[in-house]
């Protein structure tokens, strides 16, 4: 037995392509155009979940975004998981996976159900606050309780195996929908020649036309549709986005897509194609043309399997050839949902009767039905509904509108499809994002968007303009006014014809009465998800709460991935009703992004994996990579951290590669280090200004270290400046400072100083720079250069131009380790040619390649600062021990020189660098750990310093530190403590930062 | 008195010359993708890349470029090209000169000679960047999903050039021809562009190109 539901003929299905699918673990079939929740009608699937709250049995009740109960879990296998997916909103495809999210183990034999009426009492509105808040500690308790048993869908464990990406667009006019308005306003901006997107959440184009009963020019809605699909797509610059919906409104005319690209394909994207897309919309001009949402009317039992909204029941029968039951109901108060009963007819299943609330009705569908020989009921309604997993009958009796009563006792009707008809609510959804509150028009017993807050156009049912005719011609002169406010001229065009129906109003009922009133009455559900119903909103205000946010948080009304689209205006009206005002006085609550649930692969895009973010290497990682070198990232740089030998440890590998250096020769790749070249007749000048040293007597050939501070007078960047020629320099970083110092001194050449004749240009990248360090580096390089490398001839702190391994360079004898050192700066695409021909030379004197721990801990044998290490932007020059670098006669007020003079910053007992020996030379003491004078002192303890830099395995054979000590530099000799989280305390001397060559013979030889 | 420090860099022919994306060894993956590809993709590299920095409202700058170069300074947001020289502009006192590989330094010394006694700047910025040609009828789409920038034809005409927000960094895009598009990349992002543009064009097909 199989799609026993299913219509001899008819729909948008084809029939010829069967697709199978489980639901629950049952095997199903149905046809490709199917919806889920078209295929589960067609197999006469009634039970699609447990309620939230109430664990009620529930059916689908909708066929599109809004529908409230058929919320499921999709995906094959464990990786392809999918939470909240609307049955209604997923295509069938081949092979699909879906499992009710609440109800466990199965919907049909619920353990909660049991306890359904018993957890319900137990359950007020307000419920959690109530209950789970308190204690707070046990919130976690409680909330794997509640998640588990009201089964919100969980999340894969696996890795998504697809592809999410982002897509930029500009465009001069997004359209947001494509029903008929939205259709003629694309045939508008598009034949203007603007660039239009148009969007629509469906799986095809068309809207309410989809399933429309109404013919335009005298044929089938559809083959209009068909027809303006076909032009828009000659238009070059059209783009057209079906499944894709628009999610969010944003500032500036920035707009949100999120396009399924696949999802109806399979559990998985084909091979080399992206899942979904997320489309950044930058818009000169928005139509939105989102339509309208129709609403139930609020009754008795109005959640049992077989209610449903009366439009739900066309879409099925007319666009899916599913007939969800044999004998129905109507319920309504408006004409539009006559379609319903006529469109059930036609279909050959037997129209018990239509209940209408108003005293009489006479609109052209009403006539209709009436000359179809359909039993109308006015003034009257359906009251309650009976059935447990499915209706089995409706009460309808005569209802007293204005007093709320009923005013008979009504006929109970045998039938299996309850449809229900309130109205409709124009989807005001994005037109709210930005905050332009909707307006409430009694004429269409709707909100429409208010004050629009961007350039936007709103057209067709979102407007309240509902009659086909009129929908398209508001449409298309909408779409006009977006083209020409964009710049474009208006094109003329000749719609179809629609018939003209009289249409009469629909009446203000939202909450149908009961005879024994709300509280006592059966469950009337006002928001089907969050488990509201009238008689809790009406328990909220008689609480006290009675602005709409508050009704909102107290009873979940609108909560979570429904928004309100169902139940937002029945609960307003019945809260604006028990409060005594109106619906307008009442207001709605806020509408926010996204309009329903994006999946955060898309959210995520290409930002993931591999290219999360970008990586930088210098020019010889693939030779660092080859010597087995561990990695270290230095803000998006890797740069070789360590290189391990035989297993070998950091430390052990760190403490091979100090000894290395300073026995014989290691090399380093510095390329990483920021590089500034610096051109321009006041080139030296600026210098003067930016470092606080002074550069005037500089000689070209020459280099010099200097130091930089901000305004205030702290340090925040260092590095080596070579004078190339008279107007010629270039400058050296640290890694992590290159852009922020080029930006620096672009802002004061830019900004403060525009008068100096000054260039700078960022040669980071063009140089790869190596650094031979060690006693025998100069041996070393002698045999790969042709440059005199005598200590006279090429003295410290000088820099020369030859030919190394080849290839020219520009070679810096400076020195970060305290050995003999030179830096040798090749054009990038050169260097590993140059690096091979040293390591070839560079066997017989064990050159050692070092990665930046060791470069750290050779630095600071030497007491050199690394900035951002030791120190933290609230250090002066003097707080470094670094006076010498501050050139306290140069004319001009150089950057820092007023800020380092301020009384805090030359007064004693500033925190000072120093040098720490732990009494123990196996002692490690930890880099942040506090320092203290007295380790006896009663917590709070005084704290008088910290340590910035340690390192218990290098070449001194001992554990040192660099740290800052208050005064610290008039107590070397002294003690410190460090007193750590085990209770333990370590004791440090206070000395000297240079452990190691203090004369700084080493670099000179 | 030497107001620059200009020198030859790059070594005589034989010496080993690596791009950024050597590793990446391009070169094995000619002719492997797919047929018909939506984007392919070719290295322009070990060109010559020159900053040239001055006062584009000094007739005397503008004239001395053009008696070195033959090219008119473009303006904002443009490049003019002429064989294999393009000159780029890239602030309103920057441009971005590219010439074959190895003419670098003759090209600066004759700048500096019909520039001279004005404040300029030339630096040889050749080792840090260099060319990515995309060409194919899904390029603007792989800048699409990379870049906030509009890269619609009424927007981007070929001969322009911006610098811009692409994927996590920046770089600059410039339209060459009417399917040709060149990104210039720093060298140690390379393989991060590369990774991203692999990545970017596999629903279109990507393939390399000598």
């Amino acid at each position: 037995m199989s799609q026993t539901h299913r219509l001899p003929n008819g729909g948008r299905v084809d029939r010829t392509k069967v697709l199978s699918f489980t639901f629950n673990g049952q095997q199903y079939k149905g046809y490709e155009g199917d919806s889920l929740a078209a295929a589960l009608l067609a197999n006469g699937v009634d039970v699609i979940g447990r309620s939230f709250k109430y664990s009620r049995p529930r059916g689908i009740y909708a066929a599109g975004a809004e529908e409230p109960n058929a919320v499921l879990q999709i995906g094959a296998t464990e990786a392809t998981q999918i939470p909240n997916v609307r049955a209604t909103q997923q295509a069938l495809y081949q092979g699909l996976v879906a499992t009710s999210t609440n109800g466990w183990p199965n919907v049909n034999n619920d353990v909660m159900g049991i306890l359904g009426k018993v957890g319900g009492k137990l359950m007020p509105p307000g419920f959690y606050y109530k209950t789970f808040m308190y204690p707070q500690s046990f919130w976690m308790t409680y909330e794997k309780y509640i998640r588990k048993a009201a089964g919100l869908g969980r999340s894969p464990t696996q890795n998504d195996p697809d592809t999410y990406d982002y897509m930029n667009h500009h465009c001069d006019v997004l359209i947001v929908g494509a029903g008929p308005a939205g259709l003629a306003a694309a045939l508008a901006a598009g034949r203007s020649g603007a660039r239009v997107i148009i969007a629509d959440e469906q799986e095809e184009f068309g809207g309410s036309l989809l399933d429309s009963r109404e013919s335009l020019d005298g044929k089938s809605a559809m083959e209009w549709v068909a027809k303006v699909i076909a032009e828009l797509k000659t238009l070059p610059d059209v783009i057209l986005l079906p499944r894709a919906t628009v999610n969010g409104y944003h500032d500036h005319n920035f707009l949100t897509i999120h396009e399924r690209l696949t999802d109806h394909l399979g559990d998985r994207a084909p091979i080399g194609q992206v899942r979904q897309r997320i489309h950044r919309v930058r818009a000169k001009r928005v139509v939105l043309a989102t339509g309208a949402c129709e609403r139930p009317l609020v009754y008795g039992n109005n959640d049992v399997p077989g209610n449903m909204l009366a439009g739900a029941v066309s879409t099925y029968v007319r666009r899916y050839g599913v007939a969800p039951g044999k004998k129905l109901v109507l319920s309504t108060n408006n004409d539009h949902a006559y379609r319903v009963a006529l469109d059930w007819l036609d279909a050959g299943q037997q129209v018990v009767a239509v209940a209408d609330a108003r005293s009489n009705p006479r609109g052209s569908l009403v006539e209709e039905a009436r000359a179809k020989g359909i039993r109308i009921l006015t003034g009257s309604a359906v009251i309650e509904a009976r059935g447990s997993k499915h209706v089995t009958g409706a009460r309808v009796a005569a209802i007293d509108v204005k007093a709320l009563s009923v005013a008979s006792p009504g006929e109970w009707l045998e039938c299996d499809l309850l449809a229900t008809s309130g109205g409709y609510s124009p989807v005001v959804h994005l037109a709210s994002h930005l905050g332009g509150k909707p307006t409430w028009r009694e004429d269409i017993l709707g909100f429409v968007p208010g004050e629009a807050p961007q350039k936007r156009v709103c057209v067709g049912g979102i407007n309240g303009v509902y009659p086909l005719g009129d929908s398209l011609a508001d449409g298309f002169e909408g779409g006009v006014r977006a083209a020409c406010e964009a710049g474009f001229k208006a094109v003329e065009g000749v719609l179809p014809k629609a018939l003209n129906q009289l249409q009469e109003p629909t009446l203000a009922l939202f909450h149908v009465p009961h005879e024994k009133g709300t509280a006592r009455a059966p469950k009337q559900f006002v928001d089907l998800q969050n488990d509201v119903t009238a008689a809790a909103i009406e328990l909220a205000t008689r609480e006290g709460f009675e602005s709409v946010e508050h009704v909102k948080r107290y009873t979940a009304l609108g909560f979570g991935t429904d928004q309100g689209k169902l139940g937002n205006v029945n609960g307003l009206a019945i809260a604006a009703r028990s409060l005594n005002v109106t619906i307008p006085q009442m207001g709605t609550t806020m509408f926010r992004p996204n309009y329903t649930p994006v999946t955060f692969g898309a959210v995520a895009g290409r930002h993931c994996g591999h290219i999360f973010e970008p990586v930088r290497y210098t020019a010889l990682q693939a030779w660092h990579v080859k010597q087995g070198a561990e990695f270290e990232d230095v803000g998006q740089w890797k740069r070789p951290w360590y290189f391990p030998r035989n297993g070998e440890d950091m430390h052990a590998a760190v403490k091979r590669e100090c000894q290395a250096v300073r026995d014989s020769v290691g090399i380093l790749d510095a390329s990483t280090l920021g590089k500034i070249d610096i051109q321009g007749p006041d080139a030296r000048e600026f210098l003067n200004r930016i470092y606080t040293n002074a550069w005037t007597k500089l000689d070209v050939g020459k280099a010099r270290y200097g130091l930089m501070c901000k305004e205030d007078g702290m340090v925040f960047d260092d590095g080596v400046t070579a004078c190339l020629a008279d107007n010629h320099f270039v400058m050296t970083t640290t890694t992590g400072g290159a852009a922020r110092v080029l930006q620096w001194l672009e802002i004061y050449q830019q900004t403060e100083w525009p008068e100096l004749k000054v260039y700078f240009t960022s040669v980071t990248d063009h140089y790869a720079t190596l650094t031979l360090s060690g006693p025998n580096s100069r041996k070393l390089l002698s045999e790969v250069t042709d440059i005199d490398l005598d200590r006279e001839a090429f003295p410290f702190m000088t820099w020369k131009e030859g030919l190394v391994g080849g290839v020219p360079a520009r070679v810096f004898r400076i020195s970060f380790t305290g050995e003999l050192s030179y830096e040798v700066n090749i054009q990038a695409d050169y260097a590993m040619g140059v690096l091979e021909k040293i390591v070839g030379a560079g066997k017989q004197y064990n050159l050692t390649p070092y990665g930046t721990e060791t470069m750290h801990v050779l630095r600071a044998e030497k007491g050199f600062i690394i900035v951002g290490q030791d120190t933290d932007g609230s250090m002066t020059p003097d707080d470094l021990n670094m006076g010498w670098c501050v050139g306290r006669t140069k004319p001009f007020s150089w950057i820092g020189w007023r800020g380092m003079n301020r009384e805090d910053c030359v007064r004693e007992q500033r925190k000072q660098l120093v040098g720490l020996k732990p009494l123990n030379p196996t002692q490690w003491l930890p880099e942040g750990a506090q320092l203290v004078f007295d380790a006896k002192q009663a917590i709070p303890m005084t704290m008088v310093g910290h340590v910035t830099s340690s390192y218990a395995h290098n070449s001194l054979g001992y554990s040192f530190a660099m740290g800052v000590v208050k005064g610290g530099l008039k107590r070397i000799g002294e003690r410190v403590f460090s007193p750590q989280a085990d209770g333990s305390v370590i004791e440090a001397e206070i000395v000297s930062s240079v452990f190691f060559d203090p004369k700084g013979e080493r670099q000179n030889i | 008195m030497t107001t620059a420090n200009v020198y030859q860099q790059r070594p005589d022919s034989g010496a080993k010359a690596e791009s950024s994306l050597h590793h990446a060894n391009l070169a094995g993956l000619i002719a492997k993708g797919r047929k018909n590809p939506g984007v392919t993709v070719r290295e322009k590299k070990l060109l010559g890349h020159l900053t040239l920095r001055g006062d584009a409202k000094d007739p005397a700058f503008a004239e001395g470029v053009h008696k070195a170069l033959g090219l008119e300074l473009p303006v904002a947001l443009s490049l003019v090209a002429n064989a294999e020289t393009s000159l780029q502009w890239m602030g309103p006192d920057e441009w971005l000169l590219i010439v074959p590989g190895g003419q670098e330094f003759a090209v600066e010394q004759a700048l500096r000679a019909a520039l001279a006694g004005l404040h300029i700047s030339v630096v040889n910025v050749s080792g840090g960047q260099q060319l990515l040609e995309l060409s194919g009828p899904k390029v603007r789409e792989v800048l699409m999903k990379s870049t906030s920038y509009d890269v619609h034809p009424d927007n981007f005409p070929v001969g322009k050039a911006v610098g811009t927000v692409f994927a996590k960094s920046q770089l600059v895009i410039r339209h060459t021809a009417e399917d040709t598009w060149e990104l210039l990349i720093r060298r140690s992002f390379s393989d991060y562009w590369w990774l991203w543009l692999q990545d970017a064009a596999a629903e279109y097909g990507l393939s390399v190109e000598a």
